[in-house]
């Protein structure tokens, strides 16, 4: 039975290689808007409108609203994250964020699954680098919106 | 695979040690007290992938204490936009030396409203050894947002191989911040707590 245990501790590696999917969420969009938005007052004050390629800001306008409170010179990054069904799994991801010396606020969306991500005006924001942190919590970024204000 | 059989299958996709593995970096430790341990156990996860920790066990059907180096795998996960599905592969072992050991496999299904979980481990010692077994499922009353008290009803059923017999209770589970508890209560068992702090 030692030996079966033994093998067990080989598993996953077994798995691996038999090509048991560890990578979350193998199948999903990775495409990158990265748009700025140029509409920032499209109604009632609101900075959460259409971006320059068309592309509809998926975001909770009164979430956003709240988050932008007190902001000025930055660059909102809206992540639309896949497996984030729960705020217990999201800690890690305002966690790895918040280490980031550029980002000034993080906010956590889980009715739409997006993380918004408050960067300073100077940070050049890299898709590549957003979905590091993402899958590092173990989830997966596959879109990201950005707007300056 | 028929439609029932995918029915079966899904419903026993469980996990009563919710997360067994936490962000890359992150550290969680975990109170546990049920009818056959009360146990401290801290992990640490240097990716998402695993976890390595060590959980110091008062075992209450041999009625030794023990210490278990553990370490715990993702073999899969599925990530969706409404939901995650996660296996994992489990194993110990114990200060006692090496026929004292336990390994098995633990799984999860949830969205945001629904959660099913499964767990079977093998245990070894050197003086009977037994398998464990457990399923879990529960809904959320209602649907927090980030930040807000979250709460789970669930019910859970489990089994060893000593008593060899399937004791179904009610559970529920809170989870605000960085803070989890779950408990549930059966007649026969008593309390069955688990609470889990990350870091």
């Amino acid at each position: 039975m030692k030996i079966f245990f033994l093998l067990g501790l080989f598993l996953p590696s077994i798995a691996w290689t038999s090509g048991i999917n560890t990578e979350p969420g193998e199948a999903h969009d990775h495409s990158h808007s990265g748009m700025h938005s140029h509409d920032h007052s499209s109604h009632e004050g609101h900075l959460h409108e259409t971006l320059v390629d068309g592309k509809e800001l998926e975001v909770d306008p009164e979430r956003f609203d709240k988050f932008i409170e007190g902001l000025a010179d930055s660059q909102i990054a809206v992540v639309s994250v896949n497996g984030m069904v729960c705020d217990f799994c999201a800690r890690g991801i305002e966690k790895t964020f918040k280490k980031d010396k550029s980002v000034k606020r993080v906010d956590v969306d889980l009715s739409r699954g997006k993380v918004l991500v408050a960067y300073n005006n100077r940070k050049v924001i890299d898709f590549e680098e957003i979905k590091l942190k993402i899958v590092s919590n173990g989830q997966n970024a596959t879109d990201l919106q950005i707007l300056d204000i | 695979m028929g439609i029932l059989v995918k029915m079966v299958l899904l419903l026993l996709l469980i996990n009563v040690e919710a997360r067994p593995i936490s962000y890359s970096g992150g550290s969680t430790a975990m109170l546990i007290t049920d009818n056959m341990k009360d146990s401290v156990y801290y992990h640490y996860s240097p990716t998402y992938k695993y976890s390595v920790g060590i959980e110091t066990v008062r075992d209450l059907i041999f009625n030794q204490e023990y210490s278990y180096l553990r370490f715990t795998y993702l073999m899969n996960r599925k990530n969706t936009r409404h939901s995650q599905r996660n296996l994992y592969f489990q194993s110990g072992i114990s200060s006692k030396g090496t026929d004292n050991v336990f390994y098995g496999i633990h799984g999860d299904w949830e969205t945001r409203r629904v959660f099913t979980g499964f767990g079977f481990k093998e245990v070894e010692n050197t003086i009977q050894d037994y398998q464990d077994y457990f399923l879990q499922a529960g809904i959320a009353p209602y649907v927090g947002e980030y930040g807000d008290l979250h709460t789970w009803l669930m019910l859970k059923s489990k089994k060893n191989s000593i008593t060899n017999e399937w004791q179904t209770y009610p559970v529920l589970k809170f989870f605000k911040g960085d803070f989890l508890i779950e408990f549930g209560y059966d007649s026969k068992i008593n309390w069955d707590v688990h609470m889990m702090y990350r870091f």
